[in-house]
């Protein structure tokens, strides 16, 4: 297989860095996040996931999505200047089939988002596969593997200290482009260790269980905050909004919004079709195994696990849907 | 402990003294989650033991409203840790919840851990027993000893500027999950103002200037209400160091007014008071 | 960026007239020079159910139904209840304003499958916004249509819309307008009572008909049981939803109940259709 070894490839990717936007895991704070690095020293190679997903380099937390002028006699209405390309380094395999998902919605449902479309296209994706599953993964249940290289266009895979790397796309060979690389013999490891089976309902077996006790037993400890959407790779929900920056000058922001929100659904008029948080909590979980696969084709969850790690009240997801199928 | 705290939870269950008993139980990977127990056949799901962090106080809010039309509010029982019922009698004294419809089981408490240690509001407890219950458990433990505002003194010895730059590099990581707020037990009001769109006052931008207004508001709507069980610290997804703001409003009020937050249901907050020897001549 | 559907045209409000207690008609001319940008397309093409996006700059959209039909005016009628932040914002703007216009979007009422057959409508407050348009497209095409019965309800015969058109639907031909009001005033000498008693008094045959009814969903609620009762096959209850929405296309998430999305999938639906799904509305 052809390969970089560590230091070659940090060299390579400074090398980006210096003439594209670089994006790659790097420490902020006591967190590993994708964010944009400079300089190779600012790169984690050594890590299992990223706290965050890459997904708001697709789908920004916030982002004005027109300008505004009002003048004498009306507006002005400006879309935002086009961006420059991106490069992300160091995307895990679930991350990136998460940006199929998106696509399924975004893209591929009429009308494809304009937004979202602009940085899918001008965004090249550097996978690097997984040498083990987390404690909290099940990618493997939802058909997904942890060294899955069809979502990407150049992946990277850790072997004996060295990185084999292999363009996938056109796109990909194009930036490895005439990177010098180097022979190298052995075997990546099984990342398939601590795989789990979870049992993943098919749609058809979802509604019958829509009125179970299940939902509001589960959600009693739920806090109805927004962590596991906003965690997640796949949830995608946004508000939109204007903003006036000064007497002249307006902004209409699309930004991240959540479903499980008490006042998500909540019209002017005060009528709130899910008051409970039993019932947020459901349409969570059925949005994602039942509606946005029969809508938009994939299921909406590549088995990250961020939702698990991060839930203040251990709500699980794998025990979510163990408890389901025992249902 | 834990055979005392089942026994009493079935017992008040049984005679139907209570409709829930909300307590600990075990999770999933190791971890301990809240616990709504219905059935006192299913009392032993119930656990006791240092890795119960949460505060449950949060979930008496749930239980305020009748259950039936015509009916009074559930009853509920609750685990408490000292800590916990410093909450607890802020909300008593906010007329949040009854006193007549909670039933405490207090516990003495030597400490709870997050990742192996000792959590901060532990090392410097000065209750060390609950100061409100209807059933206390354990024998009172050891006194601390230890000063009770050291976590902020790094904060204080940094300039204006210094501290500016920090709060900026803590709260750049805020995705605005609210995971803070609705761990919060004071934090109940219907609509948040970070949520109110008529005005705007934060809008829905999850921008570095609206989170900062955000965390800095909703430390000051805590100012003397806080009772630093750390709820919020714990729940954040992003490790941001939020109990350091509330820790130094408390230092401040503790100074100013000699008020420490939840000691009894009755004395009044300073911000919620006023005092005929704090008259200013205008 | 080609054809953004974010991007709302523009339009002139060239009429704002008064409806009912803070209900205002809002006609807006499309600005044709930002032809192609978005929005509306120069002529714009509408049907009977579908609703667009208006934007109060500033502030935001809402989506309001279209409630004028291609034939009978040049111009895009809205009906605005000022109910929240970007209503209000609307009902601050007269003639001469500039407002975003954006859509259409759903889909709509069926009127082709309606021809020959009795029709039932039921409005109640706002919800007779969406029925105008069906009442001018068969009252424009008479005769291809069967009779109309109008039933026409607010909370107030103060909030009833669009009253100086009530003379000229009962003037149609087979076409009757029946009112009630929750509570009458002074002056009301009409019916006093629930959209459903009034439909139970009216007891229209579910021979060869259709129903629609939009409403308040307590109302649709109801008035779904009473046609029941009445002997309405499900597939003869036509309703028209309302959701909070923000993009129309079923991108942002919000309005889905169950795998449908009220934008796409509705406004309209039948109840033979909502009986079906997971979740209520």
């Amino acid at each position: 297989m052809k390969a970089m070894s560590r230091d070659r490839l940090l060299a390579w990717l400074e090398e980006l860095a210096g003439r594209s936007t670089l994006i790659g895991p790097r420490i902020v704070g006591e967190k590993i996040l994708y964010k944009p690095v400079h300089h190779s020293a600012e790169i984690v190679l050594d890590f299992a996931k990223t706290d965050l997903s890459a997904k708001e380099y697709f789908l920004p937390s916030t982002e004005a999505i027109l300008s505004v002028k009002r003048e004498k006699k009306g507006f002005d209405v400006e879309e935002p200047s086009l961006h420059g390309r991106q490069i992300i380094f160091g995307l895990r395999p679930c991350d990136a089939r998460a940006l199929r998902v998106l696509d399924a919605l975004f893209l591929n449902k009429e009308p494809a988002d304009p937004y979202y479309a602009e940085r899918r296209e001008k965004t090249t994706l550097i996978g690097l596969a997984c040498r083990e599953m987390g404690d909290e993964c099940f990618c493997t249940s939802l058909g997904l593997a942890p060294d899955e290289a069809n979502d990407v266009d150049l992946m990277l895979t850790e072997m004996a200290g060295e990185y084999a790397i292999r363009a996938v796309t056109a796109k990909g060979k194009a930036l490895l482009g005439a990177a010098v690389l180097q022979e190298v013999e052995g075997v990546p490891p099984n990342p398939f260790v601590r795989q789990k089976q979870v049992p993943i309902l098919e749609v058809g077996k979802w509604p019958e269980r829509f009125d179970s006790p299940f939902w509001a037993h589960l959600s009693d400890r739920c806090l109805s905050c927004r962590l596991c959407t906003y965690v997640c790779p796949t949830c995608r929900c946004f508000d939109i909004r204007d903003v006036e920056l000064s007497d002249k000058e307006i902004e209409r922001l699309r930004a991240w919004d959540s479903c499980m929100a008490e006042g998500y659904r909540r019209i002017a008029g005060g009528h709130n079709p899910r008051p409970a948080k039993a019932e947020r909590l459901r349409n969570r979980f059925y949005c994602k195994f039942c509606y946005y696969p029969q809508d938009f084709g994939p299921v909406a969850c590549v088995g990250c696990g961020r939702c698990i790690a991060q839930c203040p009240v251990n709500v699980d997801a794998v025990e979510v849907l163990e408890g389901l199928s025992a249902l | 402990m834990i055979e005392q705290i089942r026994d009493k939870a079935r017992e008040l269950l049984e005679s139907k003294q209570i409709s829930c008993f909300i307590g600990y139980e075990r999770g999933t990977r190791g971890k301990t989650h809240p616990a709504f127990i219905y059935n006192p056949q299913e009392v032993g799901r119930l656990v006791w033991d240092e890795s119960c962090t949460h505060n449950l106080t949060v979930y008496l809010h749930q239980f305020k409203n009748p259950v039936k039309r015509g009916e009074p509010p559930p009853r509920v029982g609750i685990l408490l840790k000292p800590c916990d019922t410093r909450s607890l009698n802020v909300l008593f004294h906010e007329k949040q919840i009854d006193r007549a419809r909670v039933y405490v089981v207090g516990l003495a408490c030597e400490g709870v851990k997050g990742n192996g240690r000792l959590a901060g509001r532990c090392q410097r407890c000065s209750e060390r027993l609950p100061l409100v219950y209807d059933l206390l458990l354990g024998e009172k433990p050891e006194p601390t000893g230890r000063e009770d505002y050291a976590e902020v003194a790094d904060l204080e010895a940094m300039s204006p500027k210094e501290r500016l730059a920090f709060w900026a590099r803590e709260f750049e990581r805020c995705i605005r999950c609210y995971a803070c707020r609705q761990a919060c037990p004071a934090c109940y009001c219907f609509e948040c103002v970070a949520e109110q769109l008529d005005p705007p006052w934060m809008g829905i931008a999850i921008d570095l200037s609206q989170k900062q207004f955000f965390h800095v508001m909703r430390a000051y709507h805590l100012a003397g209400r806080c009772a630093g069980c750390n709820a919020c610290e714990e729940a954040c997804p992003m490790e941001i160091p939020l109990s350091l703001l509330n820790r130094k409003i408390a230092k401040e009020l503790e100074a100013l007014f000699g008020y420490k937050v939840g000691q009894d249901a009755i004395t009044p907050p300073p911000l919620a008071t006023f005092k005929k020897e704090e008259e200013v001549p205008l | 960026m080609a054809q953004n559907p974010y991007r709302p045209a523009l339009g002139t409000l060239v009429g704002v007239k008064d409806l009912a207690t803070d209900i205002k008609l809002f006609q807006v001319a499309l600005d044709n020079r930002q032809e192609g940008r978005g929005g509306f397309q120069p002529q714009p093409s509408y049907r009977p159910g579908q609703f667009a996006f208006v934007s109060a700059f500033g502030v935001g959209e809402a989506p309001f139904c279209l409630t004028s039909t291609t034939r009978r005016s040049q111009a895009l009628e809205f009906a605005v209840n000022k109910i929240g932040t970007v209503t209000e914002a609307l009902h601050r703007l007269g003639e001469g304003d500039v407002v975003g216009v954006r859509g259409p979007f759903g889909n709509w009422f069926p009127m082709e499958e309606m021809r020959g057959k009795h029709i039932i409508l039921l409005g109640g407050g706002i919800g007779g916004a969406p029925l105008r348009p069906v009442i001018h497209t068969i009252l424009d095409d008479r005769a291809n249509y069967g009779k109309l019965t109008i039933l026409w309800a607010a909370r107030l015969p103060s909030l009833l819309i669009f009253r100086e058109e009530f003379d000229s639907w009962r003037a149609a031909p087979d076409t009757e307008l029946h009112l009630t009001v929750d509570q009458g005033d002074e002056t009301w000498k009409g019916n006093v009572g629930l959209i459903t008693e009034l439909l139970e008094k009216v007891a229209p045959s579910p021979e060869e008909a259709v129903t629609i009814t939009c409403g308040p969903p307590i109302m649709i609620k109801f008035v779904m049981l009473t046609l029941a009762k009445l002997g309405f096959a499900p597939e003869q209850m036509i309703m028209t939803l309302e959701a909070k929405m923000k993009c129309g296309m079923g991108k942002c998430g919000r309005c889905n109940l169950g795998e449908k999305y009220v934008c796409t999938d509705g406004p309209v639906f039948s109840y033979a259709e909502v009986r079906s799904f997971l979740e209520s509305y």
